[in-house]
């Protein structure tokens, strides 16, 4: 007996006019499978997850039939919903209900009405398996993101289900809580046999692993096999969803490989190692290094920072001269405080020491209206904190009179069609362009970017990469602090590493993660054995096929 | 330099936050209790010495500038007195044509030290009978209320943070008041974050809401995990405060704690039920040093 069975499942939401969300979904989910859902924002991943728990299921025009277990959704009580299927959402923060991690923990029990000795128990192995005995007792507030995200899922784990629903659980962490956490919920699948069905963007940590992959399109189920034919399928259709692929199955393609797809950077590794093992050509012509920047768009000399008079310094002398007109990206760790280096620039933090030049002027010596009114401009984290009208349009109103303007911006962020939708209704990567347009709408000549990748598919980042190229094109110099390595080694001009409040070293892409074995791409790591400083799948493609031709 | 190592983690570890609430809660409603009807002068001195040392033991350094901005507050609320109680046999001067007395004096100071010691003890309430406690408390009596303050609690310093987001947001494409701005703008700016606040708020609340429906809220009766649990020490020091709380209202019984100011002063003689009140404020600090003494020799031993 599976244990979900979708039969021909259609949705509508109320305000849809007819048009159907999910379109005669039918799939058969068996137990202690790892499936992985994908597709582009907006193709029904999320409203078909939400159809698989009564109480989440949103309101709207509903025919078909899903059986757990093989009794129809609808008879199952509220209770066995709530303690058999387990529900991660996206958002680490909002989930947390209480304000100490042992309530939280027990949040699931109490609800369920479970006696002082079950609890105590269940909290107690809970604790241990997760790793969270040393910060039991602490405050939820005190929690980094990827605690908050595994508190969540334990917190569910802790009612022992028999399913795990996980819906885009990662996308607001950085890419080492990200891939402990989908450690974990594999460790669950494989130790505990839970079924699991999870999105993702960051189909490279878990798609090798998956027993099958579903994708979806405008609501339709187009694909549902094991990962290695779904690669291949993309592939053959050409679907825009080929761009989300892993790193090792892209270069196969792009490289027009036979046989056995590799997944795993291990088995691209193989795979080039047999084909390319005495490449004629083993790299692509490099940048000139960079001789002095003459006028740089922003330089910083020294700057020191610390929050609190007694709290250790964040900023410890960064260093750096940006050069009019590149796109220049900042990567390093969590709590490394790139971010901080922003708001010092834009002087939300003061530094207690050294100098911030734009375009060669002290920022002290720039009035406010002048400084952010057609000079600088920053495009925070969340960008749901730079919303407050009701719509986009209106947000955007706020921050000119000129119609034409505003339509032009919104025609370069691609957000035309948005406009008069709620800012809090759009997805993520599309708040995020909306957001950018409200930035762009100050004609900043220096525009600074926090994270602007954070928790939007592979889809809209090329979008967003785009937009970019389209500023860059302007004359906008543009400084990005991220943590996404694959977008800024194809995208960035120059990269520096943030690490211990400095700036330690800054080249061009290619040989910043050609030289790196560890803080660098997958597609570097599949490579660096044949190939030297090929950071980029499209690199590695090129490579391959250079060979191929000089071989003929 | 030793001794000031050891007064530093003298405060650090306090032994009866450590007991179970319950302890905590009914130890502190009988100390604020009897603090506020107790007028004795002897019975006042006991209650201020005995908290302002505990008061002490848990802030630290910090503790002396509290007490220190009360003693301000004891000498305007005992001159205050005078002015509104002209009874009293010793005329000290006239003023606005109305006695001054000697005797409405030390009665001021009585109310005075009345409400500077429940202050001092409602600042150890504070420190020791902490959020998480005082809901645990009252969890299992009425679990959907104590739900609700912890959620209270958790979205006060969430709302703070979101604010301060919003506004560094906001400065950083130019808008949200900036030095120059008149008030008006101010206030309108200030209008602009609350309206965006709320939106994010209720956004946020709508996520919340679906994680606490995902994890069974209202499909069954609710329980109430209990953290702490009545160790047999719990036990004890529950029975010796009922024993010397019903000794100390004895004592009140007797007249013991009799203390008239005006007209004239009439104070009943310390007697057994002082020792009774004093020995029943002293439990925290007692725990406090005997738990640090003992370890500090058992460290010494190591």
């Amino acid at each position: 007996m599976a244990h979900f069975q979708i039969k021909d499942l259609n949705f509508s939401y109320p305000t849809a006019q007819g048009k159907k969300s999910l379109d005669g979904v039918s799939l058969s989910i068996e137990k202690g499978e790892y499936i992985v859902l994908c597709g582009k924002s907006g193709s029904g991943k999320t409203t078909l997850l939400r159809q698989l728990k009564s109480v989440l299921a949103p309101y709207g025009k509903k025919s078909g039939e899903i059986l757990f277990n093989g009794m129809p959704m609808e008879k199952v009580s509220a209770w066995d919903q709530s303690a058999k299927i387990g529900y991660v959402m996206q958002d680490p923060d909002d989930q947390i209900v209480t304000d100490k991690v042992w309530h939280e923990l027990t949040f699931g029990l109490e609800s369920l009405g479970c006696d002082q000795k079950t609890m105590r128990a269940r909290v107690a192995e809970m604790a241990c398996y997760f790793g969270i005995a040393d910060w039991f007792h602490k405050d939820v507030a005190n929690l980094s993101g990827g605690q908050k995200q595994l508190l969540n899922l334990a917190s569910i784990m802790a009612m022992q289900p028999e399913v795990l629903i996980l819906d885009e659980p990662t996308s607001q962490l950085d890419p080492i809580a990200a891939s402990d956490f989908l450690n974990t919920v594999r460790k669950i699948n494989i130790e505990l046999g839970t079924t699991v069905i999870i999105t993702e963007h960051r189909l490279e940590d878990i798609f090798p692993y998956a027993d099958r992959a579903i994708v979806m399109d405008a609501g339709r189920v187009i694909a549902d096999d094991t990962p290695r034919n779904i690669g291949k399928l993309l592939y053959q259709q050409k679907n825009d969803m080929f761009a989300a692929m892993p790193t090792p199955i892209r270069v196969f393609y792009g490289a027009e490989g036979e046989g056995d797809c590799p997944l795993t950077v291990r088995e691209g590794r193989t795979w080039l190692s047999r084909h390319y093992s005495d490449p004629k050509v083993n790299a692509l012509p490099a940048k000139e290094l960079r001789e002095k920047i003459e006028n740089p768009a922003l330089s910083l000399k020294e700057l020191w920072f610390r929050y609190e008079k007694d709290s250790p310094d964040v900023l410890r002398g960064v260093s750096a001269e940006i050069p009019t007109g590149s796109l220049y990206a900042i990567v390093g760790g969590n709590g490394a405080g790139k971010s901080t280096a922003l708001k010092a620039i834009c002087g939300i933090c003061k530094p207690y020491r050294g100098k911030v030049k734009v375009f060669g002027k002290p920022v002290e010596k720039y009035k406010s209206a002048e400084l952010f009114g057609g000079c600088l401009a920053m495009l925070p984290q969340d960008p749901k904190s730079l919303f407050v009208k009701k719509t986009v349009r209106e947000d955007l109103a706020e921050m000119t009179k000129d119609e034409q303007k505003l339509a032009e911006i919104a025609a370069i962020c691609e957000i035309d069609h948005l406009l008069d939708s709620h800012p809090y209704d759009l997805s993520g990567g599309e708040q995020q362009r909306s957001a950018l347009a409200k930035v762009l709408l100050t004609n900043p000549k220096l525009l600074l970017l926090d994270e602007p990748t954070k928790g939007i598919d592979n889809f809209f980042k090329e979008k967003l990469a785009g937009i970019l190229c389209k500023l860059k094109g302007q004359g906008i110099t543009i400084v990005m602090v991220s943590h996404d390595v694959e977008f800024c080694a194809k995208h960035a001009d120059w990269v520096s590493m943030f690490f211990d409040g400095q700036i330690l070293t800054t080249d061009t892409p290619r040989r910043f993660f050609g030289n790196n074995s560890f803080y660098t791409t997958a597609a570097n790591r599949m490579s660096r054995h044949v190939f030297s400083m090929a950071v980029t799948a499209e690199d590695v493609v090129a490579l391959c096929n250079q060979n191929r031709e000089a071989e003929v | 330099m030793g001794t000031l190592l050891f007064l530093e983690t003298f405060m650090k570890y306090d032994a009866f936050s450590k007991c179970h609430p319950l302890v905590n809660f009914l130890f502190f409603v009988g100390a604020i209790g009897m603090s506020v009807v107790i007028q004795h002068p002897a019975y006042l001195l006991a209650g201020a010495v005995t908290g302002g040392i505990y008061y002490l033991l848990l802030n630290g350094k910090k503790g002396w500038k509290i007490i220190a901005g009360l003693l301000p507050m004891f000498v305007i609320l005992t001159v205050i007195n005078p002015l509104f109680n002209t009874l009293g046999e010793t005329r000290l001067f006239d003023l606005f044509g109305r006695p001054y007395t000697l005797e409405a004096l030390l009665y001021g100071a009585a109310l005075a030290s009345m409400f500077v010691i429940m202050m001092l003890w409602f600042g150890c309430y504070n420190k020791v009978l902490t959020s998480d406690k005082f809901t645990s408390l009252f969890g299992n009596v009425i679990p959907s209320v104590s739900l609700l303050l912890v959620m209270v609690f958790r979205m006060v310093p969430n709302f703070i943070r979101k604010t301060r987001q919003i506004i560094g947001a906001r400065k950083s494409v130019g808008k949200g008041a900036g030095e120059a701005a008149t008030r008006r703008e101010k206030l309108s700016d200030g209008m602009t974050v609350v309206g965006a606040l709320t939106g994010w708020a209720l956004e946020g609340s709508i996520v919340t809401g679906d994680s606490m429906r995902a994890r069974g809220y209202g499909a069954a009766k609710r329980s109430s995990f209990m953290i702490y649990r009545m160790t047999l020490t719990d036990w004890t020091l529950l029975a010796v405060i009922a024993v010397l709380f019903a000794l100390t209202v004895t004592a009140a019984g007797f007249g013991q704690m009799t203390a008239v100011f005006v007209p004239d002063v009439e104070l009943a003689p310390a007697s057994w039920g002082l020792a009774a009140y004093t020995c029943y404020l002293l439990i925290p600090t007692v725990l406090h040093i005997k738990e640090n003494v003992q370890w500090h020799i058992s460290r010494s031993k190591i």
